[in-house]
C-alpha cells in the first residue's frame, strides 16, 4: 500500500477540512537517526500503531507501543521517539487544530454541544492514560484515509462522522480501561488520589463523573451511597484535611493555603473551615501549635 | 429527648450511631475514607481526612437527624479499630499517615520475635499474639527502617487517641486498645518493660493509659460550639471495635461466642480468666480489669467472598457488588453440602489465626470434570467458614462452647448462617439490632450513666433474632470435608512460602 502524508496548505485532499493539519500514513523500513524528534504537540494528535514496536515519549512518561495501541496526545504535550529515532514499522495518524487547550473538539464535529464537552472532559482529565489499545480504530483510519483520498458524494460529513467516531471509541475504551463498573472502590480510590493531586482546580460534578465514566446522576448517587457524602462535599473534606496538614506544618500562610487549596479566597476557607471545626484557619493553627503547652 | 451518641473510627469508614435511653437506633450516618497501599504490605490511612470525615459525619447526623427530633446528646462514647498506629511530632503533628491492622512491613520482625523466648514472654503478659499488625512490632519495624521518623516521633497513637487528642485536648488510651497493641501487660495494667524494651521506647511515648468508662476529657469549646453540643455533653473513651462487637453481640453467658464476619472476621468469648494458649495463637484482648474478649482474627472473611464476586460474577445486569453477590449465594445454594468434594483453602490474603502465616495462600483443592461456577461459588463460601471453625476448635482446647452468634455481613445470608451452624454442630442466632458495635457503645455509654448495674447485665439485655439448629447429617458430611482442609493446610505449609517467593520475584 502506498504511503501517504496530507498535510493543511499543501494537499488540496485537506482543502474542505481546514481543521486536519495533518493525515498521514507511514511505512518505516529502517532506523534513521533524528527522524522523530521530541517537541511540543500543536493542536491535538491521535497516532495508530499498525505494525512494529514503538517506543515514544509523551508528556514525560515513555511508552512502549504494539500494533493496535493508540495514543491521543493533547496540545502542549511533548510528544516524539525515544532517542529522537521511528522504528521500524508502520502508522497512521490523524492530527487536528484545536480552538483551545479545553476546546479539543472543533465545530467541525456533529457531536452535541454536551457531548463535545463530556468527551473534551474525559481527555482532559485522563491525560496521564491516553496510550489505549483499540483494534477497532484500524478500518476508522483506513476509511477516513479513504474518504480524503476518494472524495467521494458525501465525503466531508463521512469524514467529521469518522473523527466523531474515532473520538467515542477512545473515550469509551478509556473509561472501560480504567473504571471496572463491578469495583467501584478502586475507581473512587482513582478518582480521590486524582483530586488530591489537583485540589487547586475548581472541579465539577460533571469532571468528577466523566472521571469515573458515568453520568451525573448515577455518579453522584453512587458517591453517595459508597461514601456518604455528596461529590461536592466529599471534594471540600479533601480541601479541609489538607488545610489542616498545611496550617499544622505553620509554614504557610493562609490566603495561600486556601487558594493552594481550591478555596476562592481566604475569606471563603475561613467560613467553611469555622463551620465544621469552630475555629478560624488561624485559631486553630494557634491551638495546635500550642500542644506541648497544653499537655 | 436525651440520646447517646456512638462513633464507631472503623477501618474503612466513621459510622455514627444516635441511640435513645431505651437502647433504639433514631439516627445513622457513615462517611468513607480510603486505605492507600504504595506497597504490597503497606496499608495506610490519612489521620485527618479520618478526623475530618468523623466532624463532617457527627455534624450531618446531628444536623439533618438528632436536633429535628429536639434530641439533647447526653454523651458520646467512641469506638476504634485495633492495631492503628499513629507517630506525631512534639507538636502533635502527624509524622505521616495512621499505619492499619493491615499493614505487614514488620512481618519479618515478627518471625523473628515469634520463634523467640522473648516472644513467649511478651505474649504471655500482653495477650497479643506475636505478628505485623501489632503496635510493638510496628514500632520496632520503625526503629530499624525509618530512623529518622523514629527520632522525630514524640508519642505513638491509635487513631481513636488521636481523634480524641483533637477533639479534647487530652492524649489517652483505653485499656482495651492498649491490650492490642501489644505493649501493655494486661496482669498490671501498664505499659510492659519488655515489650517497651523490644520496640525501643519508654513508656512516656504512648498515651496515658484509661479504663473504658473514663469520661473526664471534656470536648474543646470550639468544637462543642460548631457541633451546637452542650457543654456538659460527657465523652466516653470507648473500647476497641473487636471488644465492644462482643459486648454488643450477647454472648456474656458460659458456653456462648460469638462469630463476626466484615471484611475480615473473628471468632470471639468472653470471660474473666485469661487463656493461656501455650501455642500463642489466642488473642486476649481487655475490655475492663475483670473481663476479657478472647479469640482469633481472621483475614479470611467476607473480602474473600467479594474477591470471588468481582472476578467470576455476572456484571452484565447487574451493577451492584452485593446484586451480584446475591445472585451468586442463590447458584451455592443448588449444590449439595460439601460442594461435591470441592474444597476451598481461603488464605487469598495471608493469615492470621488459627496459623498465623502471612505467606499462606488460596487453594482449590479436589476439582473434577463435574464441577461448575457454582461448586466453586458454595466451595469458597465453605472454605472461609471451615478457616472459621478451625479457630472455634482451637478456642474450644480451653472453653467449652455451646452456642453461637454470628454478626456481619454473613449474619444476613441465611444460607451461609445455617452452613455456620451445621459445620459448627451447634445453634446459631442473629441479633435483633444491626451492629453489634454500635450496640455495645451503646450499652457501656448506658453502664457508665448508671442506667445498668455492670457490663454483664447490659449484654444481657440484648435480643436474639433467629436462631438455627444445626443438621446432623450434614455436620458429619462436613467433618469428613473438615478433616482433609486441616491436614491439607498442614501439608503444604512450606508451599505457601515457595510460592509467596515466587509471587514476590515478580
Amino acid at each position: 500500500m502506498n504511503q501517504l502524508l496530507l498535510q493543511q496548505e499543501t494537499s488540496k485532499e485537506l482543502a474542505d477540512f481546514p481543521h486536519i493539519k495533518e493525515f498521514a500514513y507511514k511505512k518505516n523500513t529502517t532506523i534513521q537517526l533524528n527522524s522523530f524528534n521530541v517537541g511540543l504537540m500543536d493542536g491535538i494528535g491521535i497516532y495508530y500503531v499498525l505494525e512494529g514496536k514503538h517506543n515514544w515519549v509523551i508528556g514525560s512518561t515513555e511508552h512502549t507501543l504494539y500494533p493496535g495501541d493508540i495514543a491521543v496526545i493533547l496540545p502542549g504535550e511533548n510528544f516524539g521517539g525515544k532517542n529522537n529515532i521511528l522504528n521500524i514499522g508502520s502508522l497512521m495518524w490523524v492530527r487536528l487544530d484545536v480552538h483551545s487547550r479545553k476546546q479539543l473538539i472543533g465545530d467541525w464535529s456533529q457531536l452535541t454541544k454536551k457531548e463535545r464537552h463530556s468527551l473534551e472532559q474525559i481527555l482532559s482529565v485522563n491525560k496521564d492514560l491516553l496510550v489505549l489499545n483499540i483494534k477497532e480504530a484500524q478500518p476508522l483510519f483506513f476509511e477516513l484515509k479513504h474518504e480524503l483520498q476518494h472524495a467521494e458524494v458525501g465525503f466531508s460529513t463521512r469524514v467529521a462522522q469518522l473523527l466523531d467516531h474515532l473520538f467515542i471509541i477512545i473515550c469509551r475504551q478509556l473509561i472501560r480501561q480504567n473504571h471496572s463498573r463491578r469495583d467501584f472502590p478502586t475507581t473512587f480510590l482513582r478518582l480521590e488520589q486524582t483530586l488530591r493531586q489537583n485540589l487547586a482546580r475548581q472541579w465539577t460534578v460533571e469532571e468528577m463523573a466523566a472521571f469515573a465514566g458515568m453520568g451525573t446522576t448515577a455518579f453522584t448517587e453512587k458517591v453517595k451511597n459508597y461514601s456518604g457524602f455528596s461529590p461536592l462535599n466529599y471534594l471540600i473534606n479533601l480541601r479541609i484535611t489538607e488545610a489542616i496538614k498545611l496550617l499544622k506544618r505553620g509554614e504557610v500562610n493562609v490566603t495561600d493555603i486556601a487558594l493552594a487549596i481550591g478555596f476562592y479566597s481566604s475569606q471563603h476557607f475561613s467560613t467553611t473551615f469555622k463551620k465544621l471545626t469552630g475555629y478560624t484557619p488561624s485559631e486553630f493553627r494557634k491551638n495546635n501549635l500550642t500542644f506541648n503547652q497544653q499537655q | 429527648m436525651n440520646s447517646i451518641v456512638a462513633i464507631e473510627l472503623g477501618t474503612n469508614a466513621v459510622r455514627i450511631f444516635a441511640f435513645d435511653l431505651m437502647g433504639n437506633i433514631i439516627g445513622f450516618a457513615k462517611g468513607h475514607y480510603p486505605t492507600f497501599h504504595e506497597g504490597p504490605d503497606n496499608s495506610e490511612q490519612d489521620p485527618e481526612q479520618v478526623f475530618i470525615t468523623m466532624l463532617y459525619v457527627l455534624k450531618n447526623l446531628l444536623n439533618d437527624t438528632l436536633y429535628p427530633q429536639k434530641c439533647v446528646v447526653g454523651c458520646i462514647c467512641f469506638s476504634g479499630s485495633m492495631h492503628s498506629l499513629l507517630t506525631v511530632d512534639k507538636d502533635g503533628v502527624p509524622l505521616g499517615n495512621v499505619i492499619t491492622w493491615a499493614d505487614n512491613r514488620g512481618k519479618e520482625t515478627a518471625v523473628e520475635l515469634k520463634e523467640s523466648e522473648l516472644g513467649r514472654t511478651i505474649y504471655e503478659a500482653t495477650g497479643t499474639p506475636i505478628h505485623p499488625m501489632s503496635s510493638m512490632v510496628k514500632i520496632a519495624w520503625l526503629r530499624n527502617n525509618d530512623p529518622d521518623r523514629f527520632k522525630k516521633t514524640s508519642k505513638y497513637l491509635p487513631v481513636k487517641s488521636y481523634i480524641l487528642q483533637q477533639l479534647t485536648g487530652s492524649c489517652i488510651i483505653d485499656y482495651s486498645i492498649a491490650s492490642a497493641t501489644g505493649l501493655m501487660n494486661i496482669h498490671s495494667l501498664t505499659w510492659d518493660d519488655t515489650a517497651l524494651e523490644f520496640a525501643g521506647i519508654s513508656a512516656g511515648k504512648l498515651p496515658q493509659l484509661v479504663p473504658v468508662f473514663y469520661s473526664e476529657a471534656k470536648l474543646k469549646k470550639e468544637y462543642q460550639k460548631a457541633l451546637r453540643l452542650q457543654p456538659d455533653v460527657k465523652i466516653i473513651i470507648g473500647s476497641s471495635d473487636g471488644c465492644l462487637a462482643t459486648l454488643g453481640a450477647g454472648v456474656w453467658e458460659e458456653g456462648k461466642a460469638t462469630i463476626t464476619i466484615e471484611d475480615s472476621g473473628a471468632f470471639r468469648v468472653i470471660g474473666d480468666k485469661i487463656i493461656k494458649d501455650h501455642n500463642k495463637q489466642i488473642f486476649n484482648y481487655l475490655l475492663t480489669k475483670e473481663h476479657i474478649v478472647s479469640g482469633g482474627p481472621t483475614n479470611s472473611g467476607g473480602v474473600i467472598f467479594e474477591w470471588f464476586t468481582k472476578r467470576f460474577g455476572d456484571f452484565k445486569k447487574a451493577f451492584d457488588i452485593d446484586h451480584s453477590m446475591g445472585n451468586l449465594i442463590r447458584e451455592a445454594a443448588e449444590v449439595t453440602v460439601g460442594s461435591d468434594g470441592l474444597l476451598f483453602l481461603p488464605y487469598l490474603l495471608g493469615e492470621r489465626a488459627p496459623i498465623w502465616n502471612a505467606n499462606a495462600k488460596g487453594c482449590y483443592f479436589g476439582i473434577n470434570i463435574r464441577h461448575e461456577r457454582k461448586h466453586f461459588i458454595r466451595a469458597t463460601i465453605e472454605g472461609i467458614l471451615y478457616e472459621m471453625y478451625s479457630i472455634g476448635k482451637t478456642l474450644e482446647n480451653h472453653r467449652a462452647i455451646d452456642s453461637l452468634s454470628v454478626n456481619g455481613s454473613f449474619a444476613s445470608i441465611p444460607f451461609c448462617t445455617q452452613i455456620i451452624a451445621d459445620i459448627f454442630n451447634k445453634p446459631v442466632s442473629t441479633v435483633s439490632h444491626g451492629d453489634t458495635i454500635g450496640a455495645g457503645a451503646f450499652l457501656l455509654s448506658a453502664t457508665e450513666m448508671g442506667m445498668y448495674k455492670n457490663l454483664r447485665e447490659a449484654s444481657n439485655t440484648i435480643k436474639m433474632h433467629q436462631i438455627f439448629l444445626p443438621n446432623a447429617n450434614d455436620h458429619a458430611i462436613y467433618r469428613q470435608y473438615f478433616t482433609v482442609f486441616e491436614s491439607l493446610i498442614e501439608k503444604i505449609g512450606g508451599e505457601f512460602d515457595a510460592i509467596s517467593n515466587l509471587q514476590n520475584l515478580k
